[in-house]
Order: C-alpha cells, then sequence, then structure tokens
C-alpha cells in the first residue's frame, strides 16, 4: 500500500513536471473556452446541437491526450531503466501498476478540472445560461473517458518498446474507437443474420469505452429516446439511479480488468528478466 | 272604450305577473324538493325548464347524470358542483342551441370510458367550465357549430394509468364547423381529437401531459393555431387532410418517448404550416407522405432532428429557421421540395453577392436516414463522432438530395432568443471556482513544490 502510494506520489510529480502535460492542459482550457464562445448565444441545457458538438469535440481530444500520456509514461519507465531499477527493490508489480494508474488519473483529471473550473468561472462571470445538471454530467463524462482510455494507454505502454511504438499504437486504437468504429462495425455486422445485429452492437458497445461514455451521457442529458424503440428498455433503465451504479459498476469492472492484464503482462517481463 | 282598454291592460299585465310568480314559485319548489340533503338532482332542474329558459344554478352540489333535450341555458358559478358517480354521460345534450357555462363536473365513475359531456345537437356553447374526468372529457358526435371555450379538462388521477385506458380530453366525429378555443386540457389520452369534421378551428389551447395534443384525422379546411403543448408525446399529430392551416402554434420539450415528435404531418396535401416554433423536441417536424405544401417561417431549436421528411415530395420550405438542432434535417426518398432562404445554423455559407444568402447550396445527407430505416439497431450511432465521419464521406447520388438553394447567412434574432431560461449558472460558477482552486492546488502543491 505504502509502495503503491509511493509510486503514485512520483508519477505525479514527474507528470506535473513534464511538458506535455501543460500542452494538453492549454489545448483543452483553449479548447474549452472555444466551445464556450461558439455557444455564448445559446442555451447550455439537455441534449441540443449545443451539447452534441461539445460531446463530438471532446470525445475528438481527451482519449488521444489521454492515450499519450498513459503509454508515454509507461514506456518512458523502460527507455528510461527507472523499471530495471526499481524490479531490483522489494516492491510488487501490481502495487507499481495501480500506482502509475493512480497518479496518472490525478494528473489527467487535474487537467480536465482545470479545463472545466474555467470554463465554469467564465461562463458563470459572463452570465451564461449554462444549466449546472448538464455542466457536472460533462465533467462526469470526461472523467469516465479518461479513466477509461486510461487503461487502454496502460496496456499500450506495456505493450510497445519504446515511445514511437507507443504514438502510433496510440493513434491507431484512437482513430479505431472514436472515429473509425462506426464505419467498420457496419460493414462487418452486415455479414450477420439481421437478428444478431442488435445483440452483437450492443456487446461491442460495452468494449468499446468512447461509445460506452457517450452512450450513457446522451440517454442522461434527455435524449435516450433518439435512439429509438429498439433500445427502450435500455434507456428506461439507464434514465433511473440504478442506471448510474450499473455504469459505475461497469467502468470499475472494465479498469480491474485491464489492470490484471497489464499487471500480467508486466509481471511477465519481469520474472523474464 | 279607453277605459275598457285600459283594464284589458291591466289584466293582461296582472296574469304575466302571476305566470313570472308561478314559473319563479314552481322553480324554488323544484329547487327545494329535489334537494336531498347537500346533493340537488340537475335532471329535475332542467325538467322544470322550459325551451328558451335561462338559469343560473344557486351554488351548491348537484348529482348526475342529467339530459337536456330542449333549448336551454345553464349557468353556474365557481361554487357549482356536478358529481356523476355513474356510468352514463355526466350530462348529454340533445337539443340544438344548449348553453351551458361555469360549472365544474367531477365524472369519476372508475373504469368507464363516458365522457363528462356528450353533445347530439348543433350551435351548443360549452364554456368555462372545469371538468375531471376518468372516462372522457367532452364528446360531440353529429354535432356542427358548437363553441367550446375556456374550459379545463384534467385527468382524475393524474399519471395512474396508461394513455390507452384512458379517454380523449375533446372528441369530436362528424361535427363540423366546430370552434375549440382557450381549452387547458392536460392528463387524457389525446386532448383534442378530431375525426371526419371540417372546417375546425382550434386556436389558443393550452396542451400537457397527454398523447398526442391535437389530433386530426380527415378535418379538411380547418386550423389549428396558436396552441401550446409541451410534455406531449406528440404536439399535433395531422393525418390524411387538405387545406389546413398550423399556424403560430408552440410545441416543447416532447422528447420522452421514442415515438414524440413536435408536430406530426402525415398524408398532408395543399396546407399551410407556418410561424410555428418547436423546441426541443425529439423530432421537430416529422413528414411523412405528405405533398404539396407550404411550410414557412417556422422556428425548429433544440431539437434532436429538426425536421424530417420521408417520402414527401413537392413541398416548399421557406424562410424556417433551423437552431442548436442535433441534426437539423434529415430526408429520405423525398424529391422536388423546393427549399429556399432557410436559415441552417451549422451551415457554414458562402455570400458572393452579399444579397444575405449563401451562393453555395446546403443539401440535406439522406446516409444515417436510410441507414436506420433498413436496420433499426444503428440508431444506436446517432450522431457519434463516427457517423458523422462516414455520412460526410457518402456524396452518392448527390443531385437527389433535398437541398436549399439559398439557405439564409443570419437567422432572425427573434426567433433564436428562446423563452426558456437555463437556471445554474450561480451553481456553474460555484463548482467552476472549486475544480480550479483545487488543480492549481493539486499542480503547485503535488507537482511544483519540493518537499
Amino acid at each position: 500500500m505504502n509502495d503503491m502510494l509511493q509510486v503514485a506520489r512520483r508519477e505525479i510529480k514527474t507528470g506535473f513536471r513534464n511538458p506535455w502535460s501543460y500542452t494538453f492542459l492549454i489545448l483543452f482550457c483553449v479548447f474549452s473556452l472555444c466551445l464556450l464562445v461558439i455557444n455564448s448565444q445559446s442555451i447550455v441545457q439537455g441534449y441540443s446541437g449545443v451539447t452534441g458538438s461539445m460531446l463530438s469535440l471532446i470525445l475528438y481530444l481527451l482519449p488521444l491526450m489521454t492515450l499519450f500520456l498513459g503509454s508515454f509514461s509507461l514506456t518512458a519507465e523502460k527507455e528510461e531503466g527507472s523499471w530495471q531499477l526499481l524490479s531490483t527493490y522489494p516492491i510488487g508489480t501490481l502495487s507499481f501498476i495501480v500506482g502509475k494508474y493512480i497518479g496518472l488519473s490525478i494528473v489527467l483529471l487535474t487537467i480536465v478540472a482545470f479545463g472545466y473550473g474555467l470554463m465554469g468561472v467564465i461562463s458563470g462571470l459572463v452570465g451564461m445560461s449554462f444549466a449546472s445538471s448538464t455542466y457536472v454530467l460533462f465533467i462526469a463524462f470526461s472523467c469516465g473517458l479518461v479513466l477509461l482510455f486510461l487503461t487502454l494507454a496502460l496496456l499500450i505502454g506495456s505493450l510497445s518498446k519504446n515511445r514511437w511504438q507507443a504514438l502510433t499504437v496510440s493513434v491507431s486504437i484512437w482513430f479505431f474507437a472514436v472515429i473509425g468504429w462506426q464505419t467498420i462495425l457496419i460493414s462487418v455486422l452486415n455479414f450477420l443474420p439481421y437478428t444478431w445485429i442488435k445483440p452483437t452492437l450492443v456487446a461491442l458497445t460495452f468494449i468499446n469505452p468512447a461509445e460506452l461514455v457517450r452512450l450513457f451521457v446522451v440517454i442522461k442529458l434527455g435524449g435516450g429516446s433518439i435512439l429509438g424503440p429498439e433500445y427502450y428498455q435500455w434507456v428506461e433503465w439507464i434514465q433511473r439511479s440504478s442506471g448510474s451504479w450499473l455504469f459505475i459498476a461497469v467502468c470499475l469492472l472494465w479498469i480491474s480488468f485491464s489492470i490484471m492484464v497489464v499487471y500480467w503482462l508486466w509481471e511477465r517481463g519481469r520474472s523474464h528478466g | 272604450m279607453k277605459k275598457a282598454e285600459q283594464t284589458l291592460i291591466y289584466r293582461l299585465l296582472f296574469i304575466a305577473l302571476l305566470l313570472i310568480c308561478h314559473q319563479v314559485l314552481n322553480m324554488e319548489e323544484a329547487l327545494a324538493s329535489t334537494s336531498i340533503g347537500q346533493v340537488n338532482s340537475l335532471q329535475a332542474i332542467i325538467d322544470q325548464l322550459d325551451a328558451g329558459d335561462a338559469i343560473e344554478l344557486p351554488p351548491g352540489t348537484y348529482a348526475g347524470p342529467a339530459t337536456i333535450d330542449k333549448m336551454v341555458s345553464i349557468r353556474g358559478n365557481s361554487e357549482v358542483t356536478l358529481l356523476n358517480p355513474s356510468g352514463a354521460p355526466a350530462i348529454s345534450i340533445l337539443s340544438d342551441g344548449v348553453h351551458l357555462a361555469n360549472i365544474q363536473i367531477k365524472n369519476n365513475a372508475s373504469g368507464d370510458q363516458s365522457p363528462a359531456i356528450l353533445v347530439k345537437s348543433h350551435q351548443v356553447t360549452l364554456e368555462d367550465l372545469t371538468i375531471q374526468t376518468s372516462g372522457y372529457g367532452i364528446i360531440l358526435r353529429d354535432a356542427d357549430q358548437a363553441i367550446l371555450q375556456n374550459n379545463t379538462i384534467t385527468w382524475f388521477k393524474p399519471e395512474a394509468n396508461k394513455p390507452k385506458q384512458k379517454g380523449n380530453g375533446i372528441d369530436l366525429y362528424n361535427s363540423n364547423g366546430t370552434l375549440i378555443k382557450n381549452n387547458h386540457i392536460t392528463g387524457v389520452r389525446d386532448a383534442i381529437y378530431l375525426e371526419k369534421s371540417r372546417n375546425a378551428r382550434i386556436q389558443g389551447n393550452k396542451l400537457s401531459r397527454t398523447r398526442y395534443g391535437i389530433h386530426c384525422m380527415y378535418i379538411d379546411g380547418s386550423s389549428v393555431i396558436d396552441n401550446e403543448g409541451q410534455y406531449n408525446i406528440t404536439g399535433a399529430m395531422v393525418m390524411g387532410v387538405k387545406n389546413v392551416v398550423v399556424s403560430g402554434n408552440v410545441f416543447r420539450r416532447q422528447s420522452q418517448n421514442v415515438h414524440s415528435q413536435g408536430i406530426l404531418l402525415y398524408d398532408v396535401q395543399s396546407s399551410s404550416i407556418n410561424k410555428n416554433v418547436v423546441e426541443g423536441n425529439r423530432v421537430g417536424i416529422y413528414m411523412e407522405q405528405s405533398s404539396e405544401n407550404e411550410l414557412s417561417n417556422n422556428a425548429v431549436l433544440r431539437n434532436f432532428i429538426g425536421i424530417q421528411l420521408i417520402n414527401s415530395n413537392s413541398n416548399q420550405f421557406h424562410g424556417n429557421e433551423f437552431i442548436a438542432n442535433v441534426i437539423e434535417a434529415e430526408a429520405a426518398d423525398s424529391q422536388k421540395n423546393e427549399m429556399m432562404r432557410n436559415y441552417w445554423d451549422s451551415f457554414q455559407g458562402l455570400d458572393l453577392n452579399h444579397d444575405g444568402t449563401s451562393e453555395i447550396p446546403y443539401a440535406i445527407n439522406p446516409f444515417y436516414q436510410l441507414l436506420v430505416t433498413q436496420t433499426p439497431a444503428y440508431q444506436l450511432f446517432f450522431q457519434s463522432p463516427g457517423m458523422t465521419f462516414l455520412s460526410d464521406m457518402f456524396t452518392n447520388g448527390q443531385e437527389d438530395w433535398s437541398t436549399d438553394s439559398s439557405p439564409l447567412m443570419n437567422a432572425d434574432i427573434s426567433h433564436t432568443v428562446s423563452t426558456e431560461s437555463a437556471k445554474g449558472s450561480a451553481d456553474v460558477l460555484a463548482i467552476g471556482l472549486l475544480l480550479l482552486c483545487t488543480a492549481i492546488y493539486t499542480i503547485i502543491y503535488l507537482g511544483v513544490m519540493r518537499e
């Protein structure tokens, strides 16, 4: 436990001394302020064109940021040899991985908090009509995205030999999950019998964190009816408060499963030297 | 001679006076004799009336059911309540020219479809009635030229039953030339249901939490004007009509149900739909199998889908504003629609000759619509980044798409200012400040400072 906290602390320290973090911090702030300017005339409440475009833009930026910072942090451990050094100490691999995860998520969530904080303060001062429930939901949406994509980032970092490899894989994963997902799914699912399409689609949605989080927020914003009668029961269920708990449970399952896989990868690497 | 004449006049006057006295006494007798404890029988009072009589009911509680079979005017005041626990209609009107006003009717026969008021005659006026019903509100059958105004109709047990088990607020069949004005209807199945009733005028009604706010079938030549609806499944459902005017209506927040729409037009021909405001609905204006209509100057704001056209040809769209909709327009199998001078907020036009319209046309991409028509399961992809990406790549057969040839560069500001206001700016400020401070503290304390 103590080891884990030490690793997390070290991660936060290096995270906030990493110029990359500040690059993303500035990018995210500029970006959220631009959104604010674009929507300064409109009401930000419920599911509308305004919140829809905000969702899309966040969906582009945050996963990319998370994948880069996360995977680079792990490959740096390998490239700079600090993991080789750490493995000689009596420190558990799990403590190391979980510590890394906690440290990185604190760094990333701080960036998100800074961006949203600035956005909230400015919109409050300007007197924009920004419904607080929508604001909170967007923060939750962003945190969810960050936490889920961070596990993917750790996976990429574990499997890559160096930063360049991590960069390439990160970009392809990002493109696959955020942009190419629908295209790939539509083309592949058309080979399946018609009745299989919906269940397969639902199952696959749980695999893609971008889709999972996006749909949850769309439904919570009150836009669930647009998904049509096919998903009526899902929508009704998620709209209730039990839906939020289910979502949190799915996220925790996701995170713990990926961390176990990452742990297994590092443990194997450690024993094989 | 002169004296005889005078005597005759006096006698006539005397007889008239006697008659009036008799009438009044009779009525008082009737009122007195029918009161059983606190509750009076309305039928007994009506039976005492002659055709052409007007009466104001004294305050109190009355019992239904009652049938009015002569031309009378019955007026209550705010303290007149009619209870009807029986299965029959509380009041049945069978005579032309009946006038009912200012009565509270509680039609609470449980599990029954009977109406509070049933009208089967012409030129009936019903106004200022407050109706609570567990069946129907007002039913008109073969009743022409009725006037229904300033009535309030509510469901007896709020939100207790499913729409199918409820009755309609105002229900017309084969009743032409009806005026339905300034009524408040909430919680029933369809607030105003019209079938085979021509030349009706539905104006200034407020309708909420119903299945369809206004449900019209086969009502040629009618007009639906200045009505307001919210939280209905669908605001106005207009079906199978010609020459109808739908104008100045406001429909908001119809987004809960998977079939919700602001205005639904199905098989509507040669009609005018103008100056309506549809805001925050699942679909603002939905149009299917409709042609030769004119849609102009409507404000379509903050809907999930602004306007959806399916199989609708040769309609005209101009001066409409589409603002902050998640998807502005969907069109499939719809040709020869003339779109001009509409404002689409997500479209970036180019105005070279400074005439206020863009020289680049705005085309509605049908890809998503076609995809989900084939496989409804793909509705899960609604407006996801990947779907937008894929739609943009699809440019097949662009010449057949519904296209606005000269989209407006700027919106009319009066429409864009929504009447809604989102609260919580102070909350957002507080949360924002908290987040910002936490972030800065974390960065400085955990990152920058040395131990």
